[in-house]
């Protein structure tokens, strides 16, 4: 009996996210907290599960440590399979030497042999920096209707916006006419998501053509789109209306998380048709003290809270004591915020201590983000303004 | 460890009567997002107890959904197992046992077909976060044929059940067994878990069941003691909260509220406990939300007020509505403008805008699963 898939995922997660610093100083874009409780990783592969597709090859390369810890063998998402699930694909040495990923491109070419082995009529290319829930089933069936050998998925974004993605023009069927990576100035508004579907034989033709241009960036949006245009192949777009956000900017992720709170959040993450798997931190129930006052907002697990918080995002095993106030802010996993503490506007990323009296960040409105990174200690009635980025210890006065 | 578990899923004296009406009183929730038999289980495993055997009489679906192969305590494995042992499960099994030492009798192939040295067997009457393996090192060093594990509490009750004090001498050994009275005089009570010989219990139960004996602790542990075999006592030093009616129940839910107690259960290194995952979104609180000394699980959305509560995953609290020293259970709906004081809403049920409902802490307003009011 011959095993065959009918579409596999690859998901490139080997990006730096510098933008994201210092959350990536450490980590890997796609491991980054979200939400409260999950890592940016976890949308993507639920979108995966929840959509049929059981087999995902996850392609590492920077500080890929915490990210193989936290993918495991894909168990948190159903992933654990006898034949599929997932795969973490890391670069490797071969006969002819080794080589890193050079672009997306490169990166699936170096592994089409995963490909290969599942057979698969269909592969899909994801990427593992953006928060959004997307039936990918949907936008497979009208790429097998269109009988394209490439459908890439757009969102219709602001015109002022256009300018940072890659940029689709389409004739009334969705057939791709034009195709402009940042074009500075945008004719259209539909966004490339960097979600892609490939029909198979088209995907590998065109990586090992691009793999023998000496010239090539190796890149998806740069090289590989392109030339399929100028081949006058079948590139079709399907337009996503759901929610979606590119999280590559400390501004933009602090906007998608605070996207989930609310009687009415655009980021529902208590969608019972469509969870958002993640792997479990087994912490007791979060207990609000006496004190606590706790508005807007969204809270992990075995916190203990007794300050006030309003229109935040707190992760896991947090404490808050009394009279410490946090306002607008994500404080991630494991954070010890003291007595009288004031956080406005700002990210403190995982372990971070706040001693008493200190304060941290400014008023929202018209104000830059503060971010305080990895077990950061910040000292009694210390100070960090506005817009700074603190990656060491600061001592109180 | 080289050790057995064999967990009683049924308390067979009729506990937790309501709660226990649609299952085993190991699968009553506890915690905001637990059940009883997570916190033995976790103790179990936390000692290096990896094959662990489940006994019950009925009732059993809610205890199997929430347990499954084990995988969140890592009890999946190749080489050991979590085994449910329903009635009928061997050729010469027997049927539904109406006691302990029956459902051990019935079981005896799963206990002749595991290697260990010792058993530790326990009912599902309390919650405690236990070191099972300074018990054993205790009963081990003792020389024991039977150590029995007690707690240092008071006992509050309406219904009558059966619960034992033991008479401890200065080295430990028991020598004597009553009824528990009521009251709040703090006295060492049995929490019926025991450490033993797996040969010995084997033994004993092939014995007694030619003999017609249906009791572990009358016809087996009394008689032992009496007759001045060297049965011991291990002390849990830790809070134990144990499940007896409704009324203790609540009160020993709320105790939760409590940093100590809390800090016992919870936050002891390296004996976490763990429980069945629901992948739920984070607890989500609304613009006009209030919420004190309470604890609240994930999955909850709650716009109202909680007060002195205990909030199971996926419960909604709707707006003007105040939530006191209550424990609200999985997925229960609460709507607008309600007002809950004592109450025990049990799991799914839904509780529709502007009901008032009230309970005592000695006698709490209890709501059914699915039900509607």
């Amino acid at each position: 009996m011959i095993n065959r898939k009918k579409c596999i995922a690859m998901l490139l997660a080997g990006g730096q996210g510098s933008r994201l610093a210092p959350l990536t100083n450490d980590t890997a874009k796609p491991v980054v907290p979200f939400g409260a409780r999950y890592r940016i990783i976890d949308f993507p592969l639920a979108n995966c599960v929840n959509s049929g597709i059981d087999t995902v090859g996850v392609l590492t390369q920077y500080q890929p440590l915490e990210l193989n810890d936290y993918l495991g063998i894909g168990s948190p998402w159903d992933l654990d399979l006898r034949y599929g699930g997932l795969h973490v694909l890391p670069p490797y040495q071969a006969a002819k030497g080794s080589d890193w990923f050079k672009g997306t491109a490169n990166a699936i070419y170096q592994n089409i042999r995963f490909i290969k082995q599942y057979n698969p009529e269909y592969v899909l290319i994801l990427s593992g920096d953006h928060i959004y829930k997307m039936d990918y089933s949907i936008m497979l069936e009208e790429h097998i209707k269109n009988k394209a050998d490439c459908t890439l998925a757009v969102i219709d974004v602001p015109l002022e916006d256009a300018s940072r993605f890659g940029i689709m023009f389409t004739d009334k069927d969705g057939r791709v006419t034009e195709f402009e990576e940042k074009p500075k100035h945008p004719k259209s508004t539909q966004a490339s998501m960097g979600v892609y579907i490939f029909s198979t034989d088209a995907l590998i033709r065109y990586l090992e053509e691009d793999e023998a241009d000496p010239d090539s960036q190796n890149d998806f949006g740069h090289n590989i789109i392109p030339k399929m245009l100028a081949d006058n192949c079948r590139l079709f777009t399907y337009l996503f209306t759901g929610y979606w956000r590119d999280v590559g900017t400390l501004n933009s992720y602090w906007a998608s998380n605070m996207d989930a709170l609310g009687d009415m959040p655009t980021l529902w993450l208590n969608d019972p048709d469509w969870r958002i798997y993640y792997r479990h931190s087994f912490n007791h129930p979060q207990y609000m003290g006496e004190h606590a006052d706790v508005t807007h907002s969204i809270c992990g697990d075995g916190n203990e809270i007794d300050g006030k918080i309003e229109k935040s995002v707190i992760f896991n095993n947090i404490i808050v004591e009394e009279g410490a106030e946090i306002k607008d802010s994500i404080i991630i996993s494991g954070c010890t915020i003291k007595k009288g503490a004031k956080i406005e506007y700002a990210i403190l990323d995982g372990g971070v201590t706040v001693e008493e009296g200190a304060v941290i960040g400014g008023p929202a409105e018209g104000g830059t983000l503060a971010v305080i990174g990895r077990d950061v200690h910040i000292g009694k009635g210390a100070v960090v303004k506005p817009g700074e980025s603190v990656t060491e210890d600061r001592e109180g006065v | 460890m080289n050790a057995l578990g064999l967990i009683f899923a049924d308390s067979y004296d009729g506990a937790l009567d309501k709660l226990t009406e649609k299952r085993t009183l190991a699968a009553v929730p506890f915690g905001a997002r637990y059940r009883v038999v997570d916190f033995l289980l976790s103790n179990m495993v936390n000692a290096g107890i990896h094959d662990i055997g489940i006994t019950t009489t009925g009732k059993y679906d809610s205890l199997m959904h929430h347990l499954r192969s084990g995988a969140p305590w890592d009890l999946d494995r190749k080489r050991s197992r979590l085994a449910f042992l329903p009635p009928y499960t061997s050729y010469n099994g027997g049927g539904i046992p109406e006691n302990r030492l029956e459902a051990i009798q019935n079981n005896l192939q799963y206990l002749k077909s595991l290697p260990h040295k010792y058993v530790l067997m326990s009912g599902c009457n309390y919650v405690a976060n236990i070191d099972f393996e300074k018990a054993f090192e205790y009963h081990i060093a003792s020389g024991a044929r039977i150590t029995a594990l007690y707690t240092k509490t008071d006992l509050h009750r309406q219904q009558e059940l059966e619960v034992m004090e033991y008479t401890i001498e200065e080295d430990g050994r028991i020598s004597g067994h009553k009824n528990a009275e009521l009251g709040d005089e703090i006295r060492p009570l049995s929490i019926n878990t025991y450490i033993m010989e797996r040969e010995d219990l084997i033994e004993i139960a092939e014995r007694s069941r030619r003999q017609g004996k249906h009791s572990f602790r009358h016809e087996i542990l009394f008689p032992m003691i009496d007759a001045g075999e060297k049965v011991m006592s291990y002390e849990i030093p830790a809070p134990v909260l144990f499940m007896e009616d409704l009324s203790t129940y609540l009160r020993h839910s709320l105790k939760l509220l409590k940093a100590d107690v809390r800090d016992a259960l919870f936050h002891v290194d390296g004996r976490p406990i763990l429980t069945n995952v629901k992948d739920s979104a984070p607890a989500r609180y609304g613009d006009n939300a209030k919420v004190t000394n309470s604890l609240i699980a994930d999955g909850t959305v709650i716009e109202g007020e909680v007060r002195n509560s205990i909030i199971f995953r996926g419960v909604r609290v709707g707006r003007d509505t105040v939530v006191e020293n209550s424990v609200i259970m999985t997925d229960v709906t609460i709507g607008d403008g309600v007002r809950l004081n004592y109450a025990v809403i049990d799991k799914d049920a839904i509780i529709q805008d502007c009901r008032s409902l009230s309970g005592y802490i000695t006698h709490p307003f209890y709501m059914g699963v699915n039900e509607v009011i």
